[in-house]
């Protein structure tokens, strides 16, 4: 009983501070070599490229494909940031440093998803008035940059969870796709969708159901990764 | 190596018989259907494929639940065996239900949300096994199946929800059919038998082929056990 | 309505399906059947390896 009383003040301030604390490793090292966000700018620069070639983007197809392009985009992009945002945790020994610490290990979940999200969304920051000006499509429209986020949101969020795994097995590179693109799929189509909704000036109530889905789905994943993440950390 | 246990004897002939009447009962006791002919029969079937498909899931996710509560080794193997079991019948799901597909709407493939739903379920039970085929150690292989079993699971229903939402809003013309038809047939009093019949024998056949799967992996382990001992006994 | 169609024939088509059926149900039992005769062997041969050990 004497000891609850002495950990309780300390917990208080704790996980937020750990969360933080996290946040700015990653955002810090980042900043420093400019890697991971090099690797995945230059990637998806490449993708919208490619779609170029592959997919007849000429004026009349374009404002109906826009959304897909974009969305896959991203996550090709992600995936790559996911996979070497948590590798490098596992090769770093980062992780060990983090797990002496005497705060709930969701914490480092939290951070994590705050800094791979801070990622996608400088990439996606980057990506968007590319594509606009490659394709003179006018993508400055703030429901789809609110799509973007929720979606980034929802995919960073299962992303992270699964790559804690992902990297940790002997086919490292290759898992982390199997396991995310079926389960993220829902959220995927969500946001494909809704995005079209926006860009295409839809009527509320056909983009509302869409939007709705990528709410419940951040929902539920961020609160069941923040459950089980102890169990992926464990040693 | 152990006996048969008697409730696995006793349950093998019980699924044995069950499956026989089915058979009848599907094959001649149930009457042709009016439109679509012979073919409507493997409907019954198909959908009890299914259903053991989904059944295996809820175990899978629900034993991950248990395991991860309790380290109860016995809850991975109920889980590992259990989707060993749904990869297999939710594949003859999805194959029935393409070959079933194929005279009623003169396609192999439908994007209804059934079918696609448990497509993805299919590469989700994939992914869970070459996710638990990466991992060397034991009890991390186990905390990550059951992680990523319910992770999974609570996918599956909001995959469902999105390919709805997305046929009700771009309802998908299939060949030269009504696209709001579902392939619909009115059942007869003798069809509903053996459908609710089909349905009861593919309970058995799952639990039956769950507990023999659970013994292999008892044995396989105790095999795993003896090659250990004897190659450091050997040093 | 006194004159129906009679319903198309889907004979073959229900054919297929059910070899498609018995037959995955058939080759999943049939696949543990072969691990457990491999394991049950693997143990054989691991209590004789045990026995000439012990000599």
């Amino acid at each position: 009983m004497a000891d609850q009383a002495a950990v309780v003040p300390v917990r208080r301030g704790a996980f937020g501070r750990a969360v933080a604390a996290v946040v700015w490793k990653d955002l810090a090292a980042e900043f420093r070599s400019r890697e991971l966000l090099g690797a995945m700018l230059v990637f998806a620069l490449l993708v919208v490229l490619i779609f170029n070639f592959a997919l007849e983007l000429d004026v009349r197809t374009r404002s109906t494909v826009t959304a897909g392009v974009l969305w896959v985009t991203f996550a090709f992009a992600g995936t790559l940031g996911l996979n070497r945002s948590m590798g490098a945790e596992k090769d770093r020994g980062c992780l060990d440093g983090l797990l002496l610490a005497p705060v709930d290990r969701s914490a480092i979940y939290f951070g994590k998803v705050v800094a791979n999200l801070a990622f996608m969304l400088v990439v996606e920051a980057i990506v968007v008035p590319v594509y606009s000006l490659l394709y003179n499509v006018p993508l400055l429209v703030p429901g789809l940059l609110g799509v973007i986020v929720l979606g980034s949101i929802g995919y960073v969020g299962v992303g992270t969870l699964l790559a804690s795994m992902a990297v940790q097995a002997r086919t490292r590179d290759v898992l982390l796709p199997i396991l995310l693109f079926p389960v993220v799929l829902p959220e995927l189509l969500a946001a494909v969708k809704a995005s079209e909704g926006f860009l295409q000036g839809l009527a509320a109530a056909d983009i509302l159901p869409w939007v709705n889905l990528l709410l419940v789905y951040d929902v539920v994943f961020l609160v069941v990764a923040w459950m089980v993440y102890d169990y992926v950390v464990e040693e | 190596m152990d006996p048969m246990p008697k409730g696995l004897k006793a349950l093998n002939a019980v699924t044995g018989v069950l499956f026989v009447v089915a058979l009848y009962l599907v094959l001649f006791y149930a009457p042709r259907e009016a439109v679509m002919g012979e073919v409507q029969r493997v409907f019954y079937f198909h959908v009890a494929a299914g259903w053991v498909g989904a059944l295996a899931f809820i175990v899978a996710a629900v034993s991950g639940v248990v395991y991860l509560a309790r380290g109860d080794h016995r809850w991975d193997r109920v889980g590992l065996a259990s989707v060993e079991i749904g990869i297999a019948f939710t594949l003859i799901n999805i194959i029935s239900g393409s070959i079933w597909a194929r005279p009623v709407w003169n396609t192999w493939w439908t994007w209804d949300p059934r079918l696609v739903t448990a497509t993805v379920m299919e590469l989700i039970y994939i992914a869970y096994v070459m996710l638990r085929q990466g991992i060397e150690d034991p009890d991390r292989r186990a905390r990550f199946g059951a992680v990523y079993a319910i992770v999974g699971f609570l996918s599956v229903p909001l995959t469902f929800l999105s390919i709805r939402i997305f046929r009700t809003i771009h309802p998908v013309v299939i060949g030269s059919s009504d696209p709001t038809a579902q392939g619909t047939f009115d059942m007869t009093p003798k069809m509903l038998t053996a459908f609710m019949f089909s349905l009861l024998t593919f309970t058995f056949i799952y639990a039956t082929l769950l507990w023999h799967r659970l013994r292999l992996e008892v044995l396989s382990e105790r095999v795993e056990r003896r090659k250990i001992d004897l190659t450091a006994g050997g040093l | 309505m006194f004159l129906q169609e009679a319903p198309a024939d889907t004979l073959s088509y229900m054919i297929l399906g059910y070899i498609v059926i018995l037959g995955t149900m058939a080759l999943f039992v049939v696949r543990l059947a072969l691990r457990f005769r491999g394991l049950r062997r693997d143990l054989e041969l691991l209590d004789e390896l045990e026995r000439s050990e012990k000599r």
